[in-house]
């Protein structure tokens, strides 16, 4: 089984990052996270993909908040709303 | 326009922007009720190759409410999938269309129905053939046969027809927006040139929309399945609206994949009684209010209570041969700040037993909420229906529940000039231009034809034939 890095996780799934409650909506940005976020992650081995993983289609992660760690997580008709300040964090890093 | 482009935000989305809501007791078939949805509005015919089509990325919905809540106790879910035949053609149609199944139309969409109603869906029908749209008489040489045929006969009584429809709205959209000038009374305008009146012009004269025309057994519409007989019984009465939702999160891709869409479907669009949004909410609260619930429209009460274009009107139009406002009763109505609690009984909760008949109420009790009322114990009028529906005498149409030909525009704008108040303080004198507040497209009270809409049908889908593509503009 392939291992879920923040990498293989922001190709596979659709990652569209906000800041502080504002979608980036910039042209071109979904791109710079994935080239980004293969030249500085740190980490390639930090979960194991469930057997089903892509059964529900694309994942679309919001941040609204980046202080609170607020993400708000889109996937088939479903939407989940967790506080992870340190996945936030890892994001927003991922943009820069 | 009714509820056409009303918001700034639904006006860019057509497909999922609700136009018109109808709801009346089928004139020929009174033992059901027929509910009209329309969408994307402002169709030209001859608006090819890509024709219009309702979205296959957007939930409409019909929702009713039978016992007094303003919540949804009867659900109907309609979703489109759409199909291309032919893949190496940049054409609608390569050849004649005669049926539904016709190999030389390209472009197909299907609607599938499902009812829910006590935590219980219901497929109703699955990948029901819609018509295609009018193109012209080259291509669909026989036009309301391709229509007929996607009329569908479906489990509990239902009929269900989806597809494009010859737009019924009528309105002076010209004049309306151009500083409230009603042509027939433009002279007393204000700020216009003119002095004599002209007659009103249909905008909406040659243009089609897409309907989703559902026709019910009354029993299945009530809260314990009788059919209503007394109009004096609140059980006799439904509240009805439509709306429209979409998914959260839409991602464009490049190199011409399909969008991604992800998420809940949340509402973008909603319409109960014409006109509300349009009319009665701020710009500025419009976007809000269209992807709220009608359970939550106390938000909006202030609005109907003391509306704007009531306020408007003793500005806009000055009495003939003078300087002094046309409508002084109105102005010193709204000077006093009191409630338009008559306006509030027609938009947000219904009336009441008595105030317009002894025999007649559709109040929904006291939730305040847009929803387009129907006691379904009132017959159909088939002798000399009134265009002005209630305030024309006729208890058969708008505001009880909405027919086809109702000139809901002169409706709502005789009510909002006054017309209505006595209802609720029989001291008040209507000014005497509420009488010729009018946007002249009828030549009477009973004129059920309206400039341009002569094509309503006696029987369901009740909208006409849509204009041509080929017959676009019109000689």
């Amino acid at each position: 089984m392939d291992n879920l890095s923040r990498r293989s996780f922001l190709k596979t799934g659709t990652i569209a990052v906000g800041a502080a409650g504002a979608a980036i909506a910039a042209p071109g940005l979904r791109a710079a996270v994935r080239q980004d976020s293969a030249s500085q992650d740190p980490e390639t081995h930090e979960a194991d993909l469930p057997a089903d993983a892509a059964a529900e289609g694309p994942i679309v992660a919001h941040v609204r908040n980046l202080a609170t760690g607020e993400i708000d997580l889109f996937v088939g008709e479903r939407r989940v709303t967790v506080k992870d300040r340190a996945t936030a964090s890892r994001l927003y890093r991922a943009t820069r | 326009m009714s509820s056409h482009r009303e918001a700034p935000q639904i006006s860019q989305d057509p497909v999922a922007d609700s136009t018109d809501l109808y709801a009346f007791v089928s004139p020929d078939k009174p033992s059901t009720v027929t509910i009209i949805a329309n969408y994307i509005p402002l169709q030209g015919p001859d608006a090819g190759p890509n024709f219009y089509e309702f979205g296959q990325d957007v939930a409409y919905y019909i929702y009713i409410d039978n016992d007094a809540d303003a919540l949804p106790d009867i659900t109907y879910q309609f979703r489109f999938t759409t199909e291309i035949a032919n893949p190496n053609t940049f054409l609608y149609n390569t050849g004649p269309v005669t049926s539904l199944s016709s190999a030389s139309w390209n472009r197909r969409q299907f609607v599938t129905i499902t009812r829910i109603s006590g935590g219980k869906a219901t497929v109703l029908g699955t990948k029901l053939p819609c018509p295609p749209c009018n193109v012209g008489p080259l291509s669909m040489p026989n036009y309301p046969s391709l229509a007929a045929a996607a009329v569908h006969n479906l489990p509990g009584g239902h009929v269900l027809f989806a597809g494009q429809r010859a737009e019924g709205f009528y309105v002076d959209l010209g004049s309306i927006f151009d500083l409230g000038d009603l042509r027939p009374i433009d002279f007393l305008n204000n700020f216009s040139p003119f002095t004599k009146g002209s007659p009103g012009i249909n905008a909406t004269k040659a243009l089609n929309v897409h309907s989703i025309a559902l026709q019910i057994p009354k029993s299945a519409l009530t809260s314990d399945g009788s059919t209503p007989t007394d109009p004096k019984n609140q059980k006799s009465v439904i509240g009805v609206w439509t709306a429209a939702n979409r998914q959260q999160v839409r991602v464009f891709e490049t190199g011409g994949a399909p969008p991604v869409e992800a998420g809940p479907f949340v509402q973008v669009s909603r319409l109960g009684n014409p006109l509300f949004n349009e009319v009665i909410v701020p710009m500025s609260k419009k976007d809000a209010w269209n992807t709220t619930a009608p359970s939550g429209d106390k938000a909006y009460a202030s609005y109907v209570t003391h509306p704007e274009l009531a306020n408007l009107l003793p500005a806009l139009y000055h009495a003939p041969n003078s300087h002094s406002t046309a409508f002084p009763n109105l102005d010193a109505l709204n000077k006093s700040g009191k409630p338009r609690i008559d306006l509030e009984a027609i938009l947000l909760t219904g009336i009441p037993l008595g105030i317009v008949s002894s025999n007649f109420r559709n109040d929904t009790g006291s939730t305040l909420a847009d929803m387009l009322r129907l006691n379904m114990a009132v017959p159909p009028t088939t002798s000399k229906p009134s265009n002005l529906g209630i305030v024309g005498g006729d208890l058969a149409g708008f505001p009880n529940g909405r027919r086809v030909f109702d000139d809901v525009v002169n409706i709502e704008l005789k009510a909002i000039a006054g017309a209505t108040y006595p209802l609720i303080d029989s001291s008040y004198t209507p000014d005497g231009a509420v009488a010729v507040v009018d946007q002249g497209l009828t030549s009477g009270v009973h004129d059920v034809t309206a400039k341009g809409t002569e094509n309503y049908l006696k029987a369901f889908p009740y909208l006409g034939v849509p204009h041509s593509g080929f017959s676009t503009p019109p000689s």
